[in-house]
């Protein structure tokens, strides 16, 4: 697969009243088409500046972020965002919430945009709550319709800020599933970010290690038991192994 | 129990349905109580009016306000002086509430803005807009104008600090999910910061429609030929304390009447 992201000698700074804070110093790193990455890091090193990055809602101080070959522009509609929490708006059925996207893109009126958003609610079981609110779902199906808000927009690159922190342990090993499920079937290229090793290890192909600030890469790291669900790969033997050389390299 | 609900049918259990007796019980004994504090209060009033224990001449009685009321209908003033309340203080609250709101949205919209128009807001929020009247009687003259003006300015200032409050605790994450989605400012404002501050909205109305009467009473002491405010003043100038009361009287079913009908909007945008 060729790369699909490339970030080449990335630095951000940002500017506080009593300095200038060096967020970011040197991030150079691909991610291949259709692959699950991972950056994991100490805790406040940047990882959720990389993404903002990424999505163009920052732009870099120095360097170059390209995705397909074309460089990043400012709120690049190719990348599509999950935010750590669902944010889905209340006000809102969940069909208006997955539609969202499409209606700020004018393509709400699309019969094709809209048979895929009805087709991915359909494959997720997600159809029957077409019509109720967020509040009458749990927290996983809320974050499962969040994702596919963010698919109906087709993007080529989807990013994930700690998507599943917010959920309680059991909630989360099941949504990590399904997630995992929905972006390798959709065939997507993912970049999540978190703080939580086990996370980044049951559902990467490819693991970015940060320092801390101001971050570099410090290891790239090819996870090489792919094509199993992230619960199953928890049991893998490897798994310790992995675990053990990541939490080496992040202390 | 058994309840139908659309095409279910759907029974309850023991439990179930202890709880909703009580709930339901409880229902019957708050409004009980609210009746019953409501008729011994005009029932203590009248007898200690009749008694003589209080002066009907400056407690007045429930009878006496009763009395009054339907004299003041017989003479065909009182439909003119409800109307001209009314329609002054619907007047001003849509004015102060469409315009607060308009204010709101602008300081939104630029932080800049904002941040030079704070000192002005919270200077006119702390001013007694009472000050002003003989101010606004010069600019727009007595009457209609002048009352619509004094209701405007008072409920004006807090509906702007309170919906724009509203408007930048929006959480920043879903303004990032929508820049995310590729969204302008105008679809950011009427695709989440508006719906989001509807709740808020509905508690600046039920909190307008009691300040837009305090502007019209206030606007209609200043200066007034008609209205429930031109009526208290003069039932207090020729020393007839059953009109001032008879006038408190429809007032407060006059406002209850509006807050009754904006409240039902607060439920429908509780979330």
């Amino acid at each position: 697969m060729k790369n699909l992201l490339e970030m080449n000698g990335v630095k951000y700074f940002y500017q506080t009243k009593e300095s200038e804070i060096n967020a970011l110093e040197n991030i150079s790193f691909s991610i291949k088409e259709r692959d699950f990455s991972s950056i994991v890091g100490p805790s406040g090193c940047g990882k959720t500046t990389i993404l903002s990055l990424i999505a163009g809602l920052l732009t870099p101080s120095e360097g170059a972020i390209t995705l397909n070959g074309s460089p990043i522009t400012k709120n690049d509609s190719r990348i599509g965002y999950m935010f750590q929490r669902d944010h889905l708006f209340e006000w809102r059925t969940i069909w208006q919430n997955i539609i969202l996207g499409l209606e700020v893109q004018k393509k709400h009126k699309q019969p094709e945009k809209l048979a895929f958003a009805e087709e991915l609610l359909k494959k997720y079981d997600l159809y029957n709550f077409k019509n109720k609110k967020p509040r009458q779902l749990s927290g996983g199906m809320r974050q499962r319709v969040a994702l596919i808000r963010t698919l109906v927009l087709e993007p080529q690159l989807l990013l994930l800020d700690e998507p599943f922190s917010a959920l309680d342990f059991q909630t989360r090993l099941k949504v990590c599933d399904d997630v995992y499920d929905i972006i390798k079937s959709e065939q997507k290229t993912a970049l999540l970010v978190t703080h939580d090793i086990s996370e980044a290890l049951s559902m990467s192909d490819k693991i970015i290690i940060l320092t801390k600030r101001p971050a570099v890469v410090k290891k790239v790291v090819d996870i090489s038991f792919q094509g199993i669900a992230p619960l199953a790969k928890r049991e893998d033997k490897e798994f310790g192994k992995y675990f053990e050389m990541i939490w080496r390299n992040l202390v | 129990m058994k309840r139908k609900n659309k095409n279910k049918i759907v029974s309850y259990s023991k439990a179930r349905k202890q709880y909703l007796k009580t709930i339901k019980k409880d229902k019957i004994l708050v409004l009980f109580w609210q009746i019953t504090i409501f008729v011994l209060f005009l029932g203590i009033w009248q007898l200690l009016a009749d008694f003589g224990v209080i002066d009907p001449f400056f407690f007045s009685s429930p009878s006496r306000i009763a009395t009054t009321i339907v004299d003041l209908a017989k003479d065909g003033n009182l439909w003119l002086h409800i109307w001209t309340s009314l329609y002054e203080t619907i007047i001003g609250f849509v004015i102060a509430t469409l315009l607060g709101v308009l204010i709101a949205i602008l300081l939104w919209w630029s932080e800049k803005l904002r941040r030079i128009m704070e000192p002005y807001l919270i200077i006119l929020n702390s001013l007694p807009k009472i000050a002003l009247g003989p101010m606004i009687i010069f600019w727009v003259g007595s009457g209609t104008g002048a009352t619509i003006v004094m209701c405007v300015l008072i409920c004006i200032v807090i509906t702007t600090i309170s919906m724009l409050n509203a408007f930048i605790s929006c959480d920043s994450d879903k303004i990032l999910l929508m820049k995310s989605m590729h969204a302008n400012k105008f679809q950011i404002l009427f695709k989440l910061i508006l719906p989001s501050a509807l709740p808020e909205f509905t508690s600046v109305l039920k909190i307008n429609v009691g300040m837009s009467w305090v502007g019209t009473i206030m606007g209609e002491y200043l200066s007034s030929k008609a209205g429930l405010g031109y009526l208290i003043n003069y039932g207090s100038q020729i020393l007839k304390l059953d009109i001032v009361m008879a006038s408190i009287t429809l007032l407060c079913v006059l406002a209850a009447g509006m807050y009754f009908l904006v409240s039902p909007l607060e439920k429908k945008f509780k979330r």
